[in-house]
């Protein structure tokens, strides 16, 4: 017995009402879901209520898109976890009381403290729904296993992957409480259809099945879905994971105070924004809206949190949008090769804009070099310079490190047009990580990082 | 079924199943006509018919 009737499942789109709207359409819907959300988060939080007194503005007076963009400010998370400091944990940023919590997160706080998040239950249901676009996309179905190699925590992270396999109603398989060769063999017993993970995990996963004398590309797995870092939408890093795990590998890109905001294209060429949950923005340094087709900072507003709203959010991520069709025949926004970099990582070496994606994309191109770098960025009286730390494959003899560093640099040049020093490490040398693996670090002052107007239309 | 055939069928399970929630003394068929209507509602905007952000919580 199959939980879907057989024309449903074999349609192309989980909810082709709105997932086929014609632009005009789906921007008059925005437009009245958006005034939902602003007078709901202006008559129940006092964070918004004060930000928005503060500002002059009243929910009444967002009329039209264009209200939206110039009439309202920006919020950034500093300005969550000042309101959340007022009184802890969730302080004034709160819209609901807490009896309607179902569950709550934090961030690590590694760059401070940490931020809470409070999830309903019909916040739950909806981070769920978010995944089942690409799950859905992805040609799975009720009918398929999915397993989680990792231990669920207080960080958002695969909840709302978790919460989607529910929503779809397919198999959940925990990994919990193992390490990654026990998990390996669970998956060799389980023979689960779907593997969700972070790119760098699901690679890394390669390292112990050698261990292990294992083959990957062996099992079961099917799918892998890669969420949490860039590297899904990454030609080179989606190709590794496919010939490492034998399989089709899709990215979905979320946050994790907003939740999942933009599954997959089944193209697999970059990510949709979930049209049906999220409202979006792509601006520059001065806060305008930047042409589609450019490259910005990604705001975004969320119809899903209704304990914590977040409206114009600033991610810090730069993305490129486009309302170009990509192929798979959604109408929703796509933003070609995912995510781009983060805003404080955006790197100008002698006027060129480097991305850190671009170069993970082009350090796959070397034979030779494995899957695990670091980019150390610095800067001199005018310029951003950049150091890649890239780790050899176990297989290449130290004698060959001179022609890979000569080879990483000349292919770096020849794409980009600027020179960058790649210093070859040994096997094992750089750090491994299970959930996201930290890759920049940036040497560089305060002053030479991205800085966003305070408020739009400047 | 239309699109505003499918709304109306909603709309009318939606009301139907507040009622009953008001009407049931035990706590199981309470909760479960609850998350029946947060699911009615979540139907509706899935078909864009934007009435409100969460009903349940706006309404306490």
């Amino acid at each position: 017995m199959r939980l879907y009737k057989p024309e449903v499942e074999a349609q192309r789109f989980w909810n082709p009402y709105t997932q086929t709207m014609p632009r005009a359409d789906l921007d008059r819907l925005h437009l009245r879901k958006l005034q939902t959300v602003i007078a709901y988060a202006y008559a129940r939080s006092p964070m918004y209520r004060n930000l928005l007194d503060r500002n002059r503005v009243r929910p009444e007076q967002i009329r039209t898109l264009d209200d939206f963009v110039k009439r309202l400010p920006f919020i950034d998370k500093k300005e969550i976890l000042d309101a959340q400091a007022v009184n802890p944990p969730f302080g004034e940023a709160l819209a609901t009381s807490e009896d309607f919590f179902h569950q709550r997160f934090a961030t690590s706080g590694s760059t401070g403290a940490p931020l809470h998040i409070p999830l309903t239950y019909h916040s739950a249901e909806l981070w769920g729904e978010s995944w089942v676009y690409v799950y859905w996309a992805a040609g799975l179905r009720a009918r398929h296993s999915f397993y989680f190699p990792f231990n669920f925590g207080i960080f958002a992270a695969f909840w709302s992957a978790y919460m989607g396999v529910r929503r779809l109603g397919a198999t959940v398989i925990s990994g919990g409480g193992l390490d990654s060769k026990a998990r390996l063999r669970q998956i060799e017993q389980y023979r689960p259809d779907v593997m969700l993970a972070t790119p760098t995990y699901a690679l890394y996963l390669g390292e112990t099945a050698r261990e292990l004398g294992m083959d990957l590309a062996r099992t079961s797995i099917s799918h892998v879905i890669v969420a949490g870092e860039p590297g899904g939408s990454i030609p080179a890093t989606r190709q590794a994971i496919e010939d490492l795990w034998g399989a089709r590998c899709y990215e979905l890109y979320g946050i994790a105070e907003l939740g999942p905001t933009n599954p997959g294209c089944p193209l697999r060429e970059g990510v949709h924004l979930c049209e049906e949950w999220y409202h979006a923005l792509v601006v520059d340094e001065a806060g305008n809206p930047v042409p589609y087709g450019e490259v910005g900072e990604h705001i975004v507003t969320s119809y899903i949190q209704d304990g914590q709203p977040l409206i114009k959010y600033r991610t810090h991520d730069l993305v490129r949008w486009t309302d170009e069709p990509c192929g798979c025949e959604t109408t929703w926004l796509y933003y070609p090769g995912g995510v781009l970099g983060r805003t404080d990582h955006m790197i100008i070496v002698k006027g060129v804009n480097v991305y850190p994606s671009a170069l993970e994309s082009l350090l796959h191109r070397v034979g030779g070099l494995s899957e695990h770098y670091e980019l150390h960025v610095d800067r001199d009286a005018t310029n951003d310079f950049v150091t890649v730390k890239a780790e050899a494959r176990p297989d290449v003899d130290e004698s060959r490190y001179g022609d890979l560093h000569r080879d990483a640099e000349a292919v770096i040049r020849s794409v980009i047009g600027v020179s960058i020093g790649v210093a070859v490490q040994k096997p094992g040398s750089l750090p491994r990580y299970e959930l996201k693996a930290k890759r920049f670090f940036d040497h560089r002052p305060a002053a030479h990082r991205w800085q966003l107007a305070e408020r739009p239309g400047a | 079924m239309t699109h505003a055939e499918t709304l109306e069928r909603i709309r009318d399970l939606q009301a139907r199943v507040r009622e009953l929630r008001q009407a049931s003394d035990n706590p199981a068929i309470e909760r479960t006509m609850q998350l029946l209507d947060l699911y009615c509602h979540m139907a509706r905007w899935e078909l864009g018919d934007v009435e409100a952000m969460t009903p349940e919580a706006e309404g306490r």
